[in-house]
């Protein structure tokens, strides 16, 4: 996969470009916003990391240039400005994910994946937490110790709420919306009951309690 | 004395107050000194012409003289009566009482007002001589007809007497009114926190102090102004130094990553921590001076148990690590009018605090509840907690207790302090355990009325 890389500063660019070789990608790099555009006319490219403090020519008017002719590019936002204007008008102006600095490597490896499989319109059927992954299509989950475990559709429906988002906290209140419907008669320990059970085959550590909050299970692992 | 000395050179108020008063208590004295002595000696001719009216009556009249014979009758007063006589009819040998009429006035007496001494008592004496050729004298006791004079002389006092204190208030209402406008306005300025420096309205002050305030109102821009180049300078400097911050992390990142020996890779750890940290100090700089910038937010209605669940969400891994049980203790979730960034980034740092200072397998507990006109946030943890005589410190920035070897930023509670102090919301720290004197409870009480 072919990375335009446009920043300014050489230390960071010296590194992302390094690590984007690391990590199997062929990278361009270049320094301002004018040298970008021109890259961008004459080669094609699967993603452009931009930088918004740019030399010459700001990144969100090349963001803007980039847009207006009909460059549908996937393109991923990186700068020190964290200011909720800035973020706005970049993901506004078509920008598909803003990255503030100073950020890891691997969340940038993981924003760029992220970026790519949604452009790419073919989301994995699977959803995973690192610890826990459910497989939506044949409704199994696996953990580290166990694969392929059946689950009942409320389990299903329980376990893939909370894989959505890992790490959002759910209400009772918000698991009951999103497993029965309107007018059903909801049991007052009917979530209890499913969380016990999901713990009983899965581990106890993957659902996690929030006193208080609802259940989560962790972000990354 | 010299107290009272110092208050009225430094006071205009009271200099002003004393001045008038004394004026008025001087124009007052000698208003009533003019009255009383003409008053007196108006008197004293209303008597006079009295004693001449009786000469007249007499005169006209061909009254004949019979003097009393022993007998008082009922109403003769012996000091203030009148006495008509022939002049030369008491020629009373004694000479030693003013009882007997007729007086032994002296027979030479002459014509007109005279002041006589009979018996050692003072008379003034009138002597006419009549159509008949008589020489008769009209005399009443001087005592008597000062007694008179006096009476009415202080009557004529009686309006400076009741006009004086009456005007002395007056004086102080006034002088005090005319002050108000000052003393509104200290205690205006008086009760502005820290960050209003917005200009004092100068319209409904009177002209003399005017060009004062207009100079503190420029004083005021200037300090605002420089307040806000320093509060700038922070940020910005906090982010420059991103970029040289994320090559130093992308680099260390990538060294990590290369194959080293294990010896190398274990010097290693404590770079990343320490580049991690410095990332978490600009990041809480950068939250300081947003704290602190007075640009306008936007209010909406905010539910804090929706912030607490964003704030669990962010901070969960951390508590995780130590194994802390961290939750939420009220059921009632309480919603109001505020900046979601900043009760989130109010919440985020006491609770990001309260995680830090607590030894793993501790408690951290959230909970809101409404009182009347606010909303109360308590935060408490089963940690050392903060001795009282540091409490008060703990707000400044970069201020660490004793004994804590916690790798915070130190700009939590100074960022908590700074929103606080924004938004008109009050802090209070004590113990979660008041007995043993443990854990920290941090109770933040929001202004709900605020629109």
């Amino acid at each position: 996969m072919r990375i335009l890389l446009v920043e300014d500063d050489s230390m960071i660019g010296d590194a992302i470009q390094r690590a984007l070789s690391d990590a199997s990608y062929a990278a361009d790099w270049v320094k301002n916003g004018l040298s970008g555009l021109a890259a961008l006319d004459t080669h094609h490219y699967d993603l452009v990391l931009l930088d918004l403090g740019l030399p010459g020519k700001d990144g969100l008017d090349v963001l803007a240039t980039i847009r207006e002719r009909n460059n549908p590019v996937p393109l991923l936002i990186i700068t020190a400005r964290d200011s909720l204007d800035d973020r706005l008008r970049g993901l506004d102006g078509g920008a598909d994910d803003f990255l503030l600095k100073p950020f890891n490597m691997a969340e940038l490896l993981a924003r760029m994946r992220a970026v790519l499989r949604r452009k790419g319109g073919n989301a994995l059927p699977v959803l995973s937490n690192g610890v826990v992954s459910l497989d939506l299509l044949s409704k199994q989950a696996t953990t580290v110790e166990l694969s392929d475990i059946a689950l009942s559709s409320r389990e299903f429906a329980l376990l893939q709420a909370l894989l959505i988002r890992p790490g959002a906290i759910l209400s009772r209140c918000e698991l009951e919306e999103r497993l029965y419907g309107w007018g059903n008669e909801v049991e007052s320990n009917a979530i209890e009951f499913l969380i016990h059970a999901l713990r009983r085959k899965l581990g106890s550590h993957v659902i996690k309690n929030v006193r208080g909050m609802g259940w989560m299970v962790s972000r990354n692992a | 004395m010299d107290g009272v000395k110092k208050r009225l050179s430094e006071s205009v108020q009271l200099r002003l107050s004393v001045a008038l008063s004394l004026a008025i208590l001087l124009v007052a004295l000698i208003a009533s000194g003019f009255a009383f002595v003409s008053a007196f000696e108006e008197a004293h001719e209303q008597q006079d012409d009295t004693l001449r009216q009786v000469a007249i009556l007499f005169d006209r009249q061909h009254m004949t003289l019979q003097y009393p014979q022993g007998t008082t009758i009922d109403g003769d007063d012996e000091e203030s009566r009148l006495i008509i006589q022939h002049l030369g009819d008491g020629i009373d040998p004694s000479g030693l009482t003013d009882e007997v009429i007729p007086l032994p006035f002296p027979a030479n007496l002459a014509e007109g007002l005279s002041t006589v001494e009979v018996a050692g008592e003072a008379f003034r004496v009138l002597v006419r001589t009549t159509a008949n050729g008589e020489r008769i004298a009209v005399a009443q006791e001087s005592d008597a007809r000062d007694n008179d004079a006096r009476e009415s002389a202080w009557r004529s006092l009686l309006p400076f007497l009741m006009l004086f204190p009456v005007l002395l208030l007056v004086v102080g209402d006034l002088v005090r009114k005319l002050f108000r406008p000052i003393a509104s306005l200290s205690a205006e300025i008086d009760q502005r926190a820290e960050q209003e420096l917005h200009p004092i309205h100068e319209q409904h002050l009177p002209t003399e102090i005017r060009p004062f305030v207009v100079a503190i109102n420029r004083l005021l821009a200037r300090v605002a102004r420089s307040m806000d180049n320093q509060r700038r300078f922070v940020a910005d400097a906090a982010h420059e130094l991103r970029s040289p911050m994320t090559a130093l992390s992308l680099q260390a990142e990538r060294l990590a990553a290369t194959h080293m020996s294990s010896q190398t890779r274990e010097r290693l750890l404590p770079l990343s921590r320490g580049i991690e940290r410095g990332r978490q100090l600009i990041d809480q700089l950068l939250s300081l001076a947003a704290a602190q910038s007075e640009a306008a937010r936007d209010q909406s209605v905010v539910s804090v148990h929706e912030i607490y669940r964003q704030v669990l969400e962010d901070l969960l891994p951390l508590a995780e690590c130590k194994q802390l049980d961290i939750g939420v203790e009220s059921t009632q979730d309480v919603h109001l009018t505020f900046n979601r960034m900043d009760l989130f980034t109010l919440v985020k740092n006491l609770v990001d605090n309260a995680i830090r200072y607590t030894p793993a397998g501790g408690r951290v507990d959230l909970s809101v509840a409404s009182a009347p006109g606010a909303v109360k946030l308590l935060i408490q943890d089963s940690g050392p907690g903060i001795p009282l005589e540091e409490q008060a410190r703990v707000f400044d920035p970069f201020y660490r207790g004793l004994g804590t070897d916690e790798a915070g930023s130190g700009l939590g509670l100074s960022i908590v302090k700074a929103i606080t102090e924004r938004t008109g919301a009050r802090v209070q720290l004590s113990f979660t355990d008041t007995a043993q004197q443990r854990g920290l409870s941090v109770t933040v009480w929001l202004d709900s009325t605020r629109t």
